[in-house]
């Protein structure tokens, strides 16, 4: 084979994805960009005219969405991320046969369609619910309370439909971890508690950074849960983009939202990554090139 | 006695705790399976009111919903060959090859999946609009492929990295040219990834609703039907379907686990026998100049 | 396969090159096509629908779901040999609108032939230009059969290019047994149901009835009376009062028992009362308001001669009462009550489905602000606020 041709394979290999990935992600992102630049209404049409007053706008209308998104996806990834590594460490440590089982059951969830496991859910915490009564019996929620149109639920919908996306990375890099190495570290430090702080936990970081991202990112342009479980007091900046795309049809607003939406959420994951310090999302440092 | 007992449950706490954690998530499915077998008086799905097996036996009798679940599986089954093909490709590249432009090209990969939903929607839908597109199969098609294709390749890479090269140099020591090593090594060993790529690939297609309802213009696809009737109330026939649904891939999971120990263990003994007797059967005598390498 | 290449090469430089220029052929052809989404298609004359010759061939219909019982399709189809394709893909007008305009505004109607939205959106649509008006001629027996409180409604006087599909009430949807004492729309303000009302999202069936619990009618109503009926609204909803805003999907609330007041659509409460007695319609003290689903054919359409002939057949009370028995809507067709008396059906006798003057005496059929397209724009904006909790 000519030094060219085989200089040329990787190309030819990888030309189709990549020119999907430009044309279906990169061009529609400039689109979205020119959008967000244009004004007029439905009625007269809409025309480019360097409207940036669209992303200072929309920003100062929907300011409160915004931080609500943030702060829900924050926190349902915090909770996310207490229940996953528990679970993710006892399917890798103490999993034994079961563990492939255990795998199983941790992806079951998404088998079954996203909306209907949502609209489970409204069942489920529904006020008239088991729960809720259990709740109020034990006195954690009021006579008067409720589940279902708070954030409780909002964020309850969010840790649960993404939970998987915490638990698989976690439990992949707990799985690698060689397990001489947790002991030696009992013999050396004598403290099961020590070894994990010292030994386990720093080593399976990157499943943890890789987790905390793959929840928070989703949970923060979602809009599903909150339109099944919240009320308009929980509405995430997502269900805004999608009424003004789909309802109201007022497209520069909408492209601008979305813009400043992603454009949030990037500067979040670089400050994140800095901060975590990890390649780990890049998937780059294990790769061997025989 | 106690002490006993608190020291066992101490032991197995994380145990338990796990066992917990499954069946939290694990609530919800069987919720939806329960509810199959719900027999309301009203149109409405939405409190317990009886057994029956009405509809199991007549699950594909709303002729929306069957359509839609039909277009749904129609959907999903094309957009996993081509992001699978594209993908597997894309990781083969990516792995195997040092060139200029691959930082570029890991970046391309990732970003869409650090990218929300609906921003991937309303982007796609900004273009389509722009130009006056129409919405529709094509659209939905487009945008599947898309968003698969970073899953595919991060699954398939993963299998490439883990993936002994000296099967390869064997098959070629023993004078097979690079399109019958890729057919009888490299591919064979690369399929229980490929496969699960294809598997993510189909679940996500079949599952996506935030990108569809951008995109959809009036093509229906089963989650998008499942939200125009969550507006009215859901008929028992969507948590059937929804369990079938559930049954299928499940299945078709513990398949490909069960597929990929045994290519696993396959590997592990037969490699070398197995190329050598295909090799053996082959006719002629190895072209010239094919190993490259 | 393994060598370490170093610089830049041809093949990438070729394909990085054709990449670059797949991308600025898109962008010259975005700014070539004036770059923005066009809109409103106000040239000209309105075009009609002409029928020609006999119905045949394929009729689509896109209509709300649960609107029809089971056997009207397959009857029509059977009696006229036209197929019928039963679309039920209309959840929301504003969402509808936002589905089908990118065709509309092509001229091109996705194939369907009737489309059934409420008179404020048939009255939009016709403003951009996104409908035909009927061919007289042909729709003669069906407009024959239209009752005559019906016949000239304010955004179409004449029945140029809307009919009926229903008609019905927005008032109060309400659980007998949990809140016995709700007769007004006040009282969905009272703190003693703080969290289990819902209202509608539909600003003009929500807005108008609140307007009038504070004695100010929707006919005589201002740009501010507006305003600050949805300023009330808005309070209510920050307050947690108001639990949410909901489509349709209220009578998930209210089966649940989640919401146990809320404004709804009177055919609604009457499938509610199937599975629970207790779930009843309530007129408002203070009156009601009344709005009509109507089938129109946008530009485009494939088949309207097919069209007339469906409307003719559903005009007929022979085969409207089928569809009246399952809804409980009331129904714009004269004669259908003699026939659903016939068949022994109780919606003969059901006041949802057959009003009397009494009934509805203080019922209003207003639901646009007044002012002009400038002001409805922002009206709708502020409502929109609301809703999406802005």
């Amino acid at each position: 084979m000519s030094t060219v041709r085989r200089r040329l394979v990787p190309y030819f290999l990888m030309g189709p994805g990549l020119v999907w990935l430009i044309l279906f992600f990169v061009v529609p992102l400039y689109f979205m960009g020119r959008l967000a630049l244009e004004s007029g209404t439905l009625a007269t049409g809409f025309e480019f005219t360097w409207e940036f007053a669209n992303f200072t706008d929309s920003f100062d209308r929907f300011d409160e969405q915004f931080v609500r998104s943030f702060v829900y996806a924050g926190v349902a990834t915090v909770i996310a991320l207490l229940i996953a590594y528990p679970l993710a460490y006892a399917i890798a440590f103490r999993g034994g046969r079961w563990k492939n089982a255990l795998l199983l059951a941790v992806v079951a969830p998404f088998f079954t369609t996203y909306l209907i496991r949502t609209i489970a859910w409204t069942t489920i915490l529904s006020d008239d619910s088991v729960i809720v009564d259990v709740l109020k019996a034990v006195g954690l929620l009021g006579d008067e309370g409720r589940l279902l149109a708070t954030p409780t639920a909002v964020i309850a919908g969010l840790v649960y439909n993404f939970l998987p996306f915490m638990v698989l990375p976690i439990y992949s890099s707990l799985e690698r971890i060689d397990v001489r190495l947790i002991e030696a570290a009992k013999d050396l430090y004598a403290s099961a508690r020590v070894a994990f702080w010292k030994v386990t936990l720093p080593l399976s970081m990157p499943g943890v950074v890789a987790g905390t991202l793959l929840t928070f990112i989703p949970a923060a342009g979602d809009y599903v849960n909150a339109f099944f479980l919240g009320s308009i007091n929980q509405s995430m900046i997502g269900n805004r983009i999608q009424s003004l795309y789909l309802m109201e049809l007022d497209y520069p607003t909408a492209a601008a939202l979305s813009f400043i939406l992603m454009a949030a959420i990037l500067a979040v994951v670089v400050v994140y990554i800095r901060f975590a310090g990890a390649e780990a999302l890049m998937g780059d440092e294990g790769e061997q090139r025989a | 006695m106690i002490g006993r007992a608190w020291k066992w449950l101490r032991r197995n706490a994380i145990v338990i705790y796990g066992v917990i954690a499954v069946l939290y998530l694990l609530l919800p499915l069987f919720l939806i399976a329960v509810f199959s077998f719900n027999d309301p008086s009203g149109k409405f799905n939405y409190t317990w009111e009886g057994f029956t097996l009405d509809h199991w036996k007549n699950a594909f009798g709303i002729p929306d919903l069957t359509d839609a679940f039909i277009t749904s599986l129609q959907l999903a089954a094309l957009s996993t060959v081509v992001a699978t093909l594209l993908g597997t490709l894309l990781a083969m590249g990516l792995v195997r090859y040092e060139f200029f432009g691959r930082k570029t090209a890991n970046f391309l990969i990732v970003i869409p999946m650090a990218t929300p939903e609906v921003v991937i929607g309303a982007a796609l839908l900004s273009m389509f609009l722009i130009y006056g597109i129409k919405l529709g199969f094509t659209t939905l098609f487009i945008a599947h492929v898309m968003f698969s294709i970073s899953f595919v390749v991060v699954v398939v890479r993963s299998r490439l990295i883990g993936f002994d090269r000296r099967l390869e140099e064997a098959a070629r020591d023993l004078g097979a040219n690079a399109f019958e090593t890729f057919r009888l090594v490299t591919l064979p060993l690369l399929m229980p990834g490929i496969v699960g790529a294809a598997l993510l690939s189909f679940a996500l297609s079949i599952d996506d609703f935030v990108i569809s309802q951008f995109n959809a213009g009036d093509t229906v696809t089963f989650p998008l039907w499942i939200y125009g009737a969550a507006q009215r109330g859901i008929p028992v026939e969507v948590y059937v379907i929804a369990t079938m649904l559930f049954i299928a891939t499940a299945a078709a999971m513990v398949f490909t686990v069960w597929q990929q120990r045994r290519a696993e263990k396959m590997a592990w003994i037969l490699p070398e026998e197995e190329v050598d007797a295909r090799l053996e059967a082959r006719p002629g005598p190895p072209a010239p100049g094919v190993l490259g390498g | 396969m393994t060598e370490r290449e170093a610089g830049p090469m041809k093949g990438f430089k070729k394909l990085l090159f054709g990449v670059a220029m797949l991308i600025a052929a898109l962008v010259v052809a975005a700014c070539g096509s004036e770059g923005g989404i066009e809109g409103g298609k106000d040239e000209g004359e309105v075009p009609v629908a002409k029928a020609e010759g006999e119905p045949s061939g394929t009729v689509k219909i896109a209509n709300w779901p649960f609107y029809i019982d089971r056997k009207t399709v397959p009857e029509f189809e059977r009696e006229t040999g036209i197929k019928v394709q039963y679309v039920e893909e209309v959840n929301d007008n504003n969402d509808f609108l936002a589905k089908v305009q990118p065709q509309l505004q092509r001229g091109e109607s996705g194939g369907r032939d009737i489309m059934i939205v409420t008179d404020w959106m048939a009255n939009r649509m016709r403003e951009l230009g996104y409908l035909q008006d009927f061919d007289e001629e042909a729709i003669a027996p069906a407009k024959a059969n239209l009752v005559p409180q019906l016949a000239s409604p304010a955004f179409d006087p004449e029945r140029k290019f809307s009919l009926p599909w229903q008609s019905g009430m927005t008032g109060l949807v309400v659980n007998k047994a949990k809140a016995p004492d709700v007769t007004s729309i006040n009282d969905l303000f009272d703190p003693k149901y703080k969290g289990r009302v819902e209202m509608l999202n539909e600003m003009r069936d929500t807005v108008p009835l609140v307007m009038m619990a504070d004695g100010v009618r929707p006919e005589d109503a201002t740009e501010e009376d507006w305003m600050n009926t949805i300023e009330k609204i808005r309070e209510a909803a920050e307050s947690g009062q108001i639990r949410k805003f909901t489509g349709n999907d209220y009578t998930r609330d209210l089966a649940n028992g989640d919401a146990v007041a809320v404004i709804g659509w009177s055919g609604d409460a009457v499938q509610l009362q199937a599975d629970n007695p207790d779930i009843q319609f309530v007129m408002p003290d203070e009156g009601c308001t009344l709005w009509s689903d109507n089938m129109v054919i946008p530009v485009g359409a494939p088949n309207p001669t097919a069209a007339y002939a469906w409307m003719n057949y559903v005009y007929d009370p022979e085969n409207q009462a089928q569809i009246a028995d399952y809804n409980y809507y009331f129904t714009p067709v004269k004669g259908t009550k003699e026939v659903l008396e016939r068949m022994g059906s109780d919606a003969a006798k059901s006041e949802l489905v057959f009003p009397t003057e009494e009934y509805t005496a203080n019922c209003s059929t207003q639901d646009e602000p007044p002012g002009g397209p400038e002001v409805v724009r922002k009206v709708e904006q502020a409502w929109q606020d609301v809703i999406t909790g802005a």
